[in-house]
Order: structure tokens, then sequence, then C-alpha cells
């Protein structure tokens, strides 16, 4: 019986782990015998009080299920076939290196690419391989969740207010968000406060588990969130319900904001977003009365496909209006780690050239979160914080646009893909794209704890650690000031191997320099990391048992103290200066979502209903955990649901399984009836594929990948995604449902049909990508004319001001540089510090100080010394004054005088010694010792030998 | 005295299945056996007024257990702080306490070799709190809403006494006479309470 | 309703007892009251009756989850188990002495001594081995309705029920074996024909009583039972267990040989197909029964275990512990 075993039994030990399952990163007790994880439970003493969802509680069944990849394989049979080679590790890593160079001198750097899913700790490790093997052509599934929103909230106020500050809100709104079926330790919390008295307002087109504990639960039409938060904004401005004060201090161009949005009424918006006028009065007015208030980011912003980014961009601006930015109770901003090292400090993005990053794919058309939003966003933070974000997640090629490059060879071919913790199938856009291109790619890798359809494709297959083989951090994307982490529990089993050791022997064996991969373990990497705190660690495990977590002292109102937001205008932008810079409206001008059926009637005509994808829900996270029995047992099956009325219509009962058909394909799903849901929206579950069947039997829908994938029915078409962000449409599309009949009741190889553009009726390419349209046309932007910058600088158009380059550091009227950090000055020509204690300047590289005249400060002891001048303060008599060396000294005893205690100090040791005798101070006792050893009082009174000994052996008891 | 009972605040219950899996994965259960499902009629109304309310439902421990007597071998017992549980090596699988249980809390797994099937139940995690006085039932530890509540009735100042004492709670099937010791805190509709 | 837990074995378990049961208690009935004397005509009934329990023993034990421990039952004082398990024990044993003092009729030697032996012990045994079968026939019931989770079962009707039934069942087997292996004419063919003709009438009794009590419990259920137990007599007056209550129960095992036995009294159709038909009738009554354990749910309840998978589902065995793929 397994709950016979005894985790309080000897020889048990207790190790402090995090869950590896989402990002919430829970606090793990991990129980260990003779190397083996015995049991694991929630850890009380962490932020989840204990708490565990069926994911980390299935931590021991992950670790040890029978289908884990655990060790390195090569495909020995056709690609798909499913027949495989067991070689070592090593051996693997090796030809891999050996493949990817050779494509490398082929066709450049740039035909390497590599594809992540969802975040995991160490996607800086892939970034530091991928900036020194050259190619800017990795991506993740960033662009659905978070990163354009991060993006346009940081060109609004100067970092995404992320951090909400709950405890002492009235309100949140939680928008496009469920944590009741994702992050449950957030739902806790949002419980505890409800009860408290916080308002919560949930908007979302389902009765989802937080709606039905939510004060006000908005239902819209899917995907009409711009219209929605257009309205509200509106509805704030137009009651006059947001923060005078701060919009008078801190806002710039509301004026033009308010003209903007006025034809933006709750009026307007109700047709777009099937809610009444009073409903969203009431959001706007519940949100922006209740101060201070928090809007907690939602998944569902990124990935409204056309309007994703107009959705965010009028968030940041309703918080920013009514004031909730960055105060107690409201959206904290925490900006980049100023205390020890970010994710960008560790990914030497240096080594990538400039021609390089203008080919990443992509970049050309969704410049916000690529290379050139990311430059102005980045170089802005450097200028701004001292720091900046991520490149890895921030400033990645268009994933979708790579895969339709697989194909196409347009812009041009890619021919290697590294897939590591991700199966594109299930969880990138047009699935049937997707699969085509990993099918068609030249040289597949794939990181991986399941053998997933990409797995089965790939040339080579690496087992990866997961859960409690690993130490696991939270840095929330490498943009927070904090930092949480977790021990291993065990070392990885088998030949498994963590992500970072991947790609540091994959650097290696491509002939990357040793000098950049020093770190052989993640645990040396995070004490690197970790090590300015300045913390009493020996190693990142000292910091786990002992602190666990770091967070700087609780700073609000930064802002205030800082002088001015971190955008470069100094105030909260309320028309972009970075947006426009990039060619976008500063502004948010109304959107619909990808499909629509007032933008596309004829469309609607045929796919009359509304559809939602992409929602999270318990028990799967994403495409994974659907080989995890005791999970699988309670949802064995994917359920749609829809609404009464609408099964009504279409005959369908409860449990029957249906087509769920969109322009691009068709999914089959079974029926949940029921009345969560407007009767003309279905709402599909994400993720489905089914690991038991026999992947390799049927190569056009391996393991069932396509069959009940909404990702076959979402879009990635150009002019369907952001325009700005890039992200792809799941949300609000529009579709058909039928019910599965006799006849066609099997998922045919026509379902697997492609194409591209995916909503072309004709298979194969039809539009080129370079020729495929945006859904908003550029608005030209030119810098304006201003005073050229003297070598060695460059001049913010924003703000007028000169930085200097490569520091970013700003040139001050006084011609001193400011340290946007520490707002320190520095001396222009040298870069070295001014220390305003000593009035000396720093060489903070060698630790040498330095006059005003440049000249070397000395410092014997710490004293500094002030050779070949007269005695600059006063010499007590006893001393004399040593010009050559520049101090004081008694006699011809080796000590230095310090002014400052009016002590002699000791260089060799650094002890004191009193400076009338030279006697040492024994810091122990507080007794003075001679040269004789004889000891006296601080009043030079002796101290009788065997009195002394008295005094020390009582010292010694007492100290026993 | 001590008696042992759980309050379940159904006002905090999400529906997401954790005790359900934690269960399972602490018990080293077989597939088919649920200790713990939590249920759950579905969203009820017509859309957009709606409502839903989950039911964490498991062995009521009851006071007054119909699967006690019932047992021809005494297998199935019950503490004397009210934990009801099935001495496996007593057992011999014969499903009178399963057919007696009007909560429908015990069964035999039939993913287990046949002729090795005893019949198995929620024991309060009677094993677990045995190695560890202080610890709960690992549902209780495990649930993120903390809408299972665990301690002794008979401690007035423990926090289920304390929640009985205040909140109007439910139980199920009280009619039979069973006097079940999961009393529920019934979902009272949406909103700051 | 997550599923039936107890399933084919113990519906036929529960008519084997009550049938056995129900021959030791007539055969001690006629044999020490009605007809002394007519021991060896009930050799072959009781040789029945001991086969009945005997089996029904068996498949009592097979659906034990660990059958290889059965004796566990015998180990608390109380349960009601407990003494059914020890009735069937009881009938057996002094019904298998009694039978074993009459092995003598099948000509074997060397049970002349055993007969000799045993013969002052018959009435006794056979007296204790009735009133253990009476006590089984009633059991049989009263273990169902003592299990009050189940609203069809927890009803005083069902123990009635399951006696009558069993009773019926026993006059339809004695009717069929009284006599067998045995020389009747030797005995006293006028005392088999006068067991006949009583058997015959209170087996038209019993399968009267029989309609009676099943048609009250079923349509009193029907009419003002609560919830579940409603349910279930819907399920059995109208719906998808009719064709067997009504076609089957009703009128193939009770209505069927009724008519037979009064209007075709003497014939074939009497005397053989009409018990054959009680005893089906018999046996499907605790079918019926048996599978008509409908727990009221707790809400939600039902919803949650039909979206569970079914036992075939592919991934409950696509990994096997301890076997490594990759």
């Amino acid at each position: 019986m397994g709950n016979e075993i005894d985790i309080h039994a000897p020889g048990v030990e207790m190790r402090k782990s995090l869950c590896y399952f989402c990002h919430a990163n829970c606090g793990v007790l991990a129980y260990v015998k003779d190397g083996e994880v015995i049991k694991i439970e929630g850890d009380p003493n962490y932020s989840n009080q204990g708490g565990l969802c069926c994911r980390g509680n299935s931590a021991l069944l992950h670790l040890n299920h029978p289908a884990r990849i655990n060790h390195a394989l090569k495909r020995v049979g056709k690609k798909g076939e499913g027949k495989w080679e067991k070689i070592p590790y090593d051996q693997a890593i090796a030809e891999v290196a050996e493949r990817l160079n050779q494509i490398k001198e082929e066709s450049g750097a740039e035909a390497v690419a590599t594809a992540g899913g969802t975040t995991r700790t160490d996607d800086w490790a892939r970034r530091r391989f991928m900036n020194q093997f050259g190619s800017p052509n990795g991506f993740h599934n960033a662009l659905l969740c978070w990163i354009p929103t991060f993006m346009a909230e940081t060109c609004v106020a100067g970092w995404s207010p992320f951090e909400t500050d709950l405890g002492q809100a009235k309100v949140v709104m939680l928008w496009g968000m469920n944590p009741g079926a994702s992050s449950l330790g957030a739902m806790r919390g949002y419980t505890d406060l409800q009860k408290n008295g916080m308002k919560i307002i949930v908007v979302d087109p389902r009765y989802s588990e937080t709606a039905s504990k939510a004060d006000l639960w908005l239902p819209l039409r899917p995907g009409s969130d711009s219209a929605l938060a257009l309205a509200m904004l509106r509805t704030i401005i137009y009651e006059g319900l947001y923060d005078f004060a701060f919009v008078r201090d801190w806002c710039q161009d509301f004026e033009e904001l308010r003209e903007h949005v006025r034809d933006y009424t709750p009026e307007w918006a109700a047709p777009l977003t099937w809610l009444t006028p009073d409903q969203i009065r009431t959001a706007a007015r519940m949100y922006a009365g209740n101060k201070p208030g928090c809007i907690q980011w939602g998944c569902t912003w990124d990935q409204l496909g056309t309007a994703s980014t107009t959705t965010s961009l009028t968030l940041a601006l309703m918080r920013a209006i009514c004031g909730n930015l960055d105060v107690p109770g409201g959206d904290g901003m925490p900006g980049p780690a100023l205390n020890f090292l970010t994710d960008e400090e560790m990914e030497a993005n240096e080594c990538l050239p400039e021609e390089q990053k203008a080919k990443q794919i992509g970049s050309d058309k969704f410049k916000l979160t690529s290379w050139p939003g990311y430059t102005l966003i980045s170089d802005n933070a450097r200028r701004t914080w001292g720091k900046t974000l991520p490149a890895e997640w921030f400033c990645e090629a268009h994933g979708p646009s790579v895969f339709k490059a697989i194909i196409t060879g347009d812009p041009y071919q890619i021919r290697g893909l590294i897939v590591n913790a991700t199966n594109p199938v299930n969880s990138y856009g047009d699935a049937k794209m997707t699969l085509e291109a990993l099918k068609k790619v030249e040289f597949l890798v794939t990181v991986e704890y399941w053998m997933t359809p990409t797995a089965l494709l790939s040339d080579y297959v690496f087992p990866a650690a997961g859960a409690l083989e690993r130490p696991t951090i939270v840095t929330h994307y490498g943009a927070t000031d904090s930092f949480l982490g977790g021990k291993r529990a065990i070392q990885p089993l088998y030949d498994r191997h963590t992500d970072m050791t991947f790609w540091r022997k994959l650097g290696l064996a491509c002939g990357q320099d040793p000098d950049m991969w020093p770190w052989e373990t993640e645990e040396e990497a995070y004490y690197h990391i970790l090590k300015p705190l300045g913390l009493a660690i020996n190693c990142y495990n000292d910091f786990v048992d002992n602190y666990r977590m770091y967070y700087p002292p609780l700073h609000q109102n930064k802002y205030v103290a800082n002088g001015g937001f971190w955008t470069p205008s100094g105030k909260v932008e309320c028309n972009s200066s970075i947006l426009r810079e990039l060619g976008y409206a500063g502004m948010p001008t109304y959107m619909g979502c990808s499909e629509n059926e007032i933008d596309d009637p004829e469309v609607a005509e045929k796919y009359p209903i509304v559809l939602t994808t992409g929602g999270g829900f318990m028990p799967y996270h994403h495409s994974e955990h659907f080989q995890m029995p005791s999970i699988r047992y309670l949802y064995p099956d994917p359920y749609y649901t829809l609404n009464p009325e609408l099964a009504g219509k279409l005959g369908i009962a409860e449990g029957d399984w249906c087509w769920i058909e969109t322009r691009r394909g068709r999914i089959k799903m079974r029926a949940n009836v029921s009345p969560e849901i407007h009767p003309n929206v279905v709402y599909c579950p994400r993720g489905w594929w089914f690991p038991e069947r026999d992947g390799s039997a049927d190569l056009d829908n391996p393991f069932g990948c396509l069959e009940s994938n909404t990702n076959v029915l979402t879009s990635v078409d150009d002019w369907d995604c952001d325009p700005m962000g890039g992200s792809w449409a799941n949300r609000g599309l529009l579709c058909r449902v039928y019910k599965c009949t006799e006849l066609d009741h099997e998922y045919k190889p026509s379902d697997a049909q492609w194409s591209i553009p995916g909503d072309s009726p004709e298979p194969g390419v039809t539009v080129m990508p370079s020729d495929q349209h945006l859904a908003r046309e550029k608005v030209p932007f030119e810098v304006p004319e201003m005073e050229p910058a003297p070598e060695g600088y460059y001049r913010v158009w924003q703000n007028g001001q000169l930085y200097q380059a490569g520091t970013h550091f700003r040139l001050d009227e006084s011609g001193w540089l400011v340290n946007p950090r520490t707002k320190g000055y520095h001396d222009a020509y040298t870069g070295w510090r001014y220390d305003p204690e000593t009035e000396l300047l720093v060489d903070d590289e060698t630790g040498k100080c330095y006059d005003m005249a440049r000249e070397e400060v000395v410092f014997v002891a710490g004293v500094r010394c002030y050779p070949g001048q007269a005695a600059p303060y006063e010499v007590p008599e006893q001393l004399t004054w040593n010009e050559e060396a520049g101090y004081a000294q008694l006699n011809d005893k080796p000590y230095v005088y310090d002014p400052a205690s009016g002590w002699l100090l000791d260089p060799a040791t650094g002890a004191y010694h009193e400076a009338y005798y030279g006697w040492l101070y024994d810091g122990a006792t507080g007794q003075l010792v001679a040269d004789d050893g004889t000891r006296y009082t601080m009043e030079y009174n002796p101290i009788e030998a065997e009195e002394a000994q008295a005094a020390s052996a009582t010292d010694e008891e007492e100290g026993a | 005295m001590t008696r042992y009972v759980m309050v379940v605040d159904q006002s905090r219950c999400i529906g997401c299945q954790s005790c359900t899996v934690a269960c399972r994965t602490w018990n080293d259960l077989p597939l088919d056996i649920i200790y713990n499902p939590v249920v759950s009629e579905g969203t009820k109304g017509t859309f957009p007024d709606v409502y839903r309310t989950w039911t964490p439902t498991q062995c009521m421990h009851c006071a007054n257990p119909e699967c006690v007597p019932c047992c021809p071998t005494g297998a199935s017992q019950q503490d004397d702080d009210g934990t009801v549980w099935v001495d496996y090596e007593k057992c011999m699988g014969c499903k009178v306490c399963v057919n007696a249980c009007p909560y429908g809390m015990r069964d035999v797994s039939h993913m287990v070799p046949r002729f090795d099937q005893y019949v198995r139940k929620c024991t309060f995690c009677r094993s677990r709190r045995a190695q560890d006085p202080a610890a709960e039932p690992y549902c209780v530890a495990t649930c993120h809403q903390r809408a299972r509540i665990f301690g002794d009735i008979d401690d007035p100042e423990s926090e289920v006494s304390k929640l009985i004492n205040t909140n109007y709670t439910e139980r199920i099937f009280t009619e039979l006479g069973t006097d079940p010791q999961i009393y529920y805190i019934p979902e009272m509709g949406g909103g700051a309470r | 309703m997550k599923h039936h837990y107890w399933e084919a074995p113990i519906v036929i378990y529960l008519f084997l007892g009550g049938l056995g049961g129900g021959i030791f208690f007539l055969s001690a009935l006629f044999d020490l009251i009605i007809t002394p004397g007519a021991g060896p005509l009930f050799f072959a009934p009781v040789f029945f009756a001991l086969a009945a329990l005997a089996l029904g023993c068996f498949f009592l034990v097979f659906e034990l989850g660990q059958p290889p421990v059965f004796w566990r039952v015998f180990t608390t004082k109380t349960a009601i188990i407990k003494w059914g398990a020890v009735l069937l024990s009881v009938a057996m044993i002094f019904g298998f002495v009694w039978w074993a003092s009459y092995l003598y009729v099948l000509g074997w030697e060397w049970t002349f001594g055993l007969a000799a032996a045993l013969e002052g012990i018959r009435p006794i045994m056979l007296g204790i081995a009735g009133i253990a079968g009476f006590g089984i026939m009633v059991y049989t019931g009263v273990m169902l309705s003592t299990l009050k989770a189940h609203a069809f079962w927890a009803t005083p009707a069902l123990p009635v029920l399951f006696t009558v039934s069993a009773l019926s069942t026993a006059c339809a087997a004695i009717a069929l074996s009284l006599g067998g292996a045995v020389d009747v004419n030797v005995i006293g063919a006028v005392v088999a024909e006068l067991i006949h003709e009583i058997v015959h009438v209170v087996d038209i009794v019993l399968v009267v009583a029989e309609i009676t009590v099943l048609l009250i419990m079923v349509l009193s259920f029907y009419g003002a039972g609560n919830v579940t137990a409603q349910a279930v007599a819907k399920r059995w007056v109208r719906g998808k267990t009719a064709p067997l209550f009504w076609g089957g129960m009703i009128f193939g095992g009770l209505v069927l040989p009724l008519l037979l036995y009064i209007l075709a009294a003497g014939s074939a159709g009497s005397e053989i197909l009409a018990p054959i038909l009680v005893l089906c009738g018999g046996l499907l009554l605790r079918y019926l029964c048996v599978y008509s354990d409908e727990r009221a749910p707790i809400p939600g309840e039902e919803r949650f275990y039909e979206r569970l998978p079914k036992k075939d589902a592919a991934f409950l065995t696509a990994w096997t512990k301890g076997k490594n793929l990759y």
C-alpha cells in the first residue's frame, strides 16, 4: 500500500523543490530516500500554502512514467516510422552539432531555428546558444502569452504593471483569465480577499470557474474585447471617473486620447460585445470607482488575433488614467532585477551581429515583439532603469512565419529546427500547416519528455529532465526584480539532461567558446545570478535552504522617487512615441477580431457560430499530461461546450461526438451541453492529442494530433494576426457545428489537407507569405529634425537629451553622465563613478580611485594616503607624518593612522592598534595587548595574568 | 474525546479536482478507485442568469455508519475518533459494506488481479495521521482553495467547530439516520459574502 | 450510478439459496409432519437442494474479492451475512447427513452400514436442516432489505417476496424430482401421489401470493415510493425492464405456470413445464431485484461517473509500469 510509506522514517530527507508543470511553480516538498523520491507534498511554507493541483500532485507519476523518453534517440527508419536507435547523449550531441554547423556553413546560421512552448526556466540558455551560433530565429508561444501585452504596456508606462498588489486592492478585474482552472494559488488569494470585501469583475464569454465566484460577470462576445475595453475607457474618461491629479501630473497627450475615444460609447460597443450599455457602464464604474484596483493580465488579450494589442493598449491606458500604476493596491511595476543578474545579462546578446538581427523572420511585419521594437524598448529601458528586459520571449521570430518559411522558402529556407519543450502541432496556430512544416523541415531535433507527434517526426530526440530532477527558479520570464527558487530532489534519471545542459553541450560541440559556458550545472549558473545580492550563501542550494526567495524591499510609487515614468518622455504616454516610431498608431483604434459577423458577413453566413478556443482547463496544461492515467481518467475525452438552446437547434445531445468546422478545417469533440455560454457561442478546450495511440500508424494525423486539436481551427494568416505584436487568432472565430454521423465519424486524410493561407479553399500554397498583407496599414512616421549628437553620444527625439552610446547614461547639463540605475554621476571621459562620500572617482572595474584631476588615489588599509603632500589633517603629536607614503605613523611601526577613527591600522592584518603605544586591540575581550603580551584595560590599567586567564576562561565557557 | 469531522466550504470550491487526484497519488490507488470525487450538476439556469456549485464528496465517516455492522468479518470498523476504515488483513471482499453505504464511497477495484480485491475507502488519511499526528488528510493539505477543513468537532476551539457553529451547514442524506460527519457550507450565490 | 457492485453470481446464489432452503423446509415438513415416512421420496429433492446450496455457495465465494479467505465470514457475531453463512452451513451439513443415510436406496452395499448407523438421528437431522432452510429463504430477502442505501431493496415486502418465491420454486423442484432415483412403487405410490397433489395446490397458492406481493411491492413503489425506488419501479413497469418484468416474470414465470397448473392439471404441461417455468421465474426475480440496486445519487454524482472512461479505453492499458518504451 502506497499510503504506508512513512515520510518521517529515518533516512528520509526532505528537499525543498518547486513544481514544474506550469508557471505558478508551487512549492513542493520532496521526500527522498536512497536517491529515490518516495513522496511529494505541497510546501505549506510557500506561497501555495501546501496546495498542489492535479498536475503537481502527479509529479511522481511523471517522473517514473513508462512512456518517458529516457535515452537519446536517433532515427533509423523513415521519418515518422518510429524506429529508433538508443545512443549515448554526448554522441547524439556531437552528431547534431556537426549537422548544424554544416547547415550554417552552407546556408547561414539563420537557417537554423528553434521553437519553444510556454515559459520554463533557463530560456536564457537557449538564447545564449542561438546568439553565439548566430541565428535570430528562436521563438516560443510568446505572442499568445503576455509578450505583446508586456510590450504595449511598456510603451505606455515604461514597464509592464503586472505585479498586482491585491492585498490592498478594492477591486480586481480578471479579464480573459480563469485562475480557477489555471493558477489555483492565485484563485485562493482572490477568494480570500473577496471574502474581505474586494470586488471581482470577470470578463469571460463563459461562466467559468472564476466567473461563478465573481461580483460582476461580463459575458461578452468572444473576441470583442477591444470594443469593450474602449467603451469602458471612454466611460471612465467622459464620466470623469479617472484620477485627475495623476493625469495632470504624470500623463502626456491625455487630451488627444480624450478626443480619440469620443465615439467609443457603450451604445457603440453594445452590438459588438453583445452586452448592454448598462453592463459596460457598471463595469467601468465598478473598476474606476473602487480605487485602488488591479487589472490582472489575461491570456485572452494576446490571443485575439488582429485586435490583440489594441485591447492591451486600451487596458494599459485605463489603469494608468485611473491612477492605479505602481501604487499600493494597484498594478505594481517591478522593473528589471537591479540587485541580481537579469536573464538578459545571461543571454550574451552582444554576440549576435546586427546583420543577423535584421534577418529575424517576421521582424519586418510584427515589429513590436521582434528586434525593431525590442531595440527601441530595450534601449529606453537601459536609459531609464539601467537594465533591460530579456531578448528571449520579448524579441523573437514570428513562429508561424518560420513554419511557413520551412514550407515555402519565403523569405529564405529554414533547414534545421530544434524543438525544445513544445509540441508545435498542438500549441501553434494552424496545426495542419505546422504539421506539414515539421514533416518537411530537413533536420528536426526535439528535446522532450514524451514521444509527441513532433518527436515522432524528428531525426534526433533528446530526453529532458523534468520536475524533481532539476532546480527551478521563478523570475517571471526574467522580467521582474524578485527571485524564487527550489532545489532538485534528485539528479536526472537515466540519460535525461536538463535544458541548460543540452544547450551548453550543444554549444560546446558546435565549437562555442568554453569560457562562454562556465557553468556546468544550473546550480552554478543560478549562484552566479544571485551573487550580486551579497547574501550569506556559498552555493545556490544554500539560498534555497536559507532564503528560498528574494524580494526587494517593497517599493511602490517608484515613479515619484524616480522623478518620472520609465518612458522616453518620462510620462505615461497616452499616445505612445515608441509605437509611433515603429509605424503604428500611438493610441488604440478599434479593430474587430480576426473573424466576426460584422466585418465578414459572407463568412458568417456559412459559419454562423462564434468559436472561442485557447482557454486553459483543469487538469491539463496546454498539450501536456494526456499520458497521465490518474488525470486522464477524470477527463478522458475532449468536451466542447454549447448552450442547450443551440444544442436543441442542432439536434445535439450531451456526450454526442460533433464536428466543429471553420474555414481552415474541422475537429471533433464531445458535446457538453450547458447554459454557461451564449446560445451562439461554442467553447473548445485546447491541446488535445491521444498519446495512447500508435503514432506511426497514421502519419496524416499522428497520435490523433489533428483530430480534436483546436489549432486546426485557428488562423495564422498574416491578415488575421495582430499587426503590431503578431499574435494569431484563437478567440472569436466563426465556425459551424454538426453532429458526427455514422458515415462521417472517422477522421479522414482529406481532413488533414493543409494550405497557405489557411483559409484558402485550395490545398497547398496559394499566397506566398511575403505577399500576405497585414490587418492594418503602417502609419508613416519620421523622427523630428534634431541637433546632431556629438561622437559617442546619441540624442533621444522624445526628450532631446543626449545619451552616451553603449552605457546609455544621460549626459547631464553639468557635463556629467548620470547612471539611471543608481542616479549617481559618472565622469563623461572615463566613465568613472563619482562617490559623493569620499568625493572621489571610482573605477568599478579595477576598484581604483581617482581624484577630480583623474590622478590615482592610494589607499593603505582603507585609509586614504597623500604621498608627497603635507598632512591634510591634524596629526596627533606622538605620530610622525611619512611624506613619502602619505600617512601618519607611530615611530617606525608599520601601522597607518586613520584620521577618521583615531586608531592605527595594520595593513597586513587589518587589526586596530591604539595610537599611543601601538598596542593591539583585542576585540574578543575588549582589552589592549602590548607587544610583550601584557594586557591592559582600555584605560591603560594593566590586568593580572590570572585575571586575564580567568576572564578568557569564563568567556570560553560562555562561548560554549 | 476526539471526534474528527470535515467541513467543506462550497463557496470556496471551484471544482479543480486537485483533491481527487491528490488522494489517488498519495494513496497510490488503482485508477478506478476514487475516494473523493468532486461532483457537480453542471451549470444551471438560463444564460446569462446561471449558477454553479461543486460538491466535494468522500466517505462521510458517519457517527452511525451503515457499513460497519453489516461487515461479516469485522474488517470494516470505526475508531474512537470516528474514522471509519477497512482492515485489509480482515476483508474478504464480499462487498456488503459497499452496498450498504448510501453515499457510494466504497468499492473494490476491478483493475487489480482477480481474487486480490478488497474494499477500499477514504480513511481520513489514517496512516498519514498516525505517522504525524499534526498532519491533515492529504486532500485537505493539498486544497489550494482551502475548501476542505479538517479537525476535531469536540474541541470548541478548533476551526471546524467554529465554522460549524457560525455557519449554516448541511449534511447529505441525514434522513437515513447515518449521522454523516462531513458538514457542507453551501454556496449562496456569487459575490462578496 | 457508478456500476453494479453485485452481479450475476449473487443473482444465482440468492436463487439457489432460496431454492435449496425451500426444499429442505418442505422436505422436513412432509417427512416429519404431513406424511411421515416419505423420507426416501425426498432423496432426490434433497440431493438437488444440497447441490443448489453447494453451487450457490460456490458462486457466493466466487463473487468475493478474495475467495481463499472466505472463512473470515465466520469471524464476527452479529452481521447478517454471517448468519446467512451459518444457516447455509448448518443446512448443508445436517441435510447431507440425512441424505447420506438414504444412500442405500441407490443399492450401494457399502452405504447400508451408514444408513443403519444414522437411522436414529434422521428426524433431528432433517428437522435442523429444515429450520435452517427456512432461515435461508427468509435470509436471502432480509439481507437485501437491510441495505437501506438501496430504496428498492429496503422494504419488508422483499423478504416476503423472496420467501414466497423460494417456497414456490421449492415446490416446483419437488414436483419435478419427487421420488427420483427410488422405486416409488416400493415405498408408496399413494404417498407420492398425495405429496404431488399437496405440492400442486400449494404452488398454486404460492404463485398467486407471489403475483400479489410482487405487484403490491412494485406498484406501490411506482405510485408512492421515494424518488429512487420510484425510478426503479418505473423502469420495471414501463421502462427498459418492462418486457422482462411483464413478459418474463409476471407472464412467463407466474401467470403461465398458474394457468397450466389449473387448466392443464395432470398433463405434462402442468407437471413438467409449469414447474420449470416457476424455477425460471424465480431466477428472473432475483436477477431483476439484484440489478435494481439504484442508490439515491448525491447531486451531480451521476454526471461525474458518466464522464469517466469506458473500461476498454485505450489509455488505461497503453502504458505498463516498469516497462520502458524509449
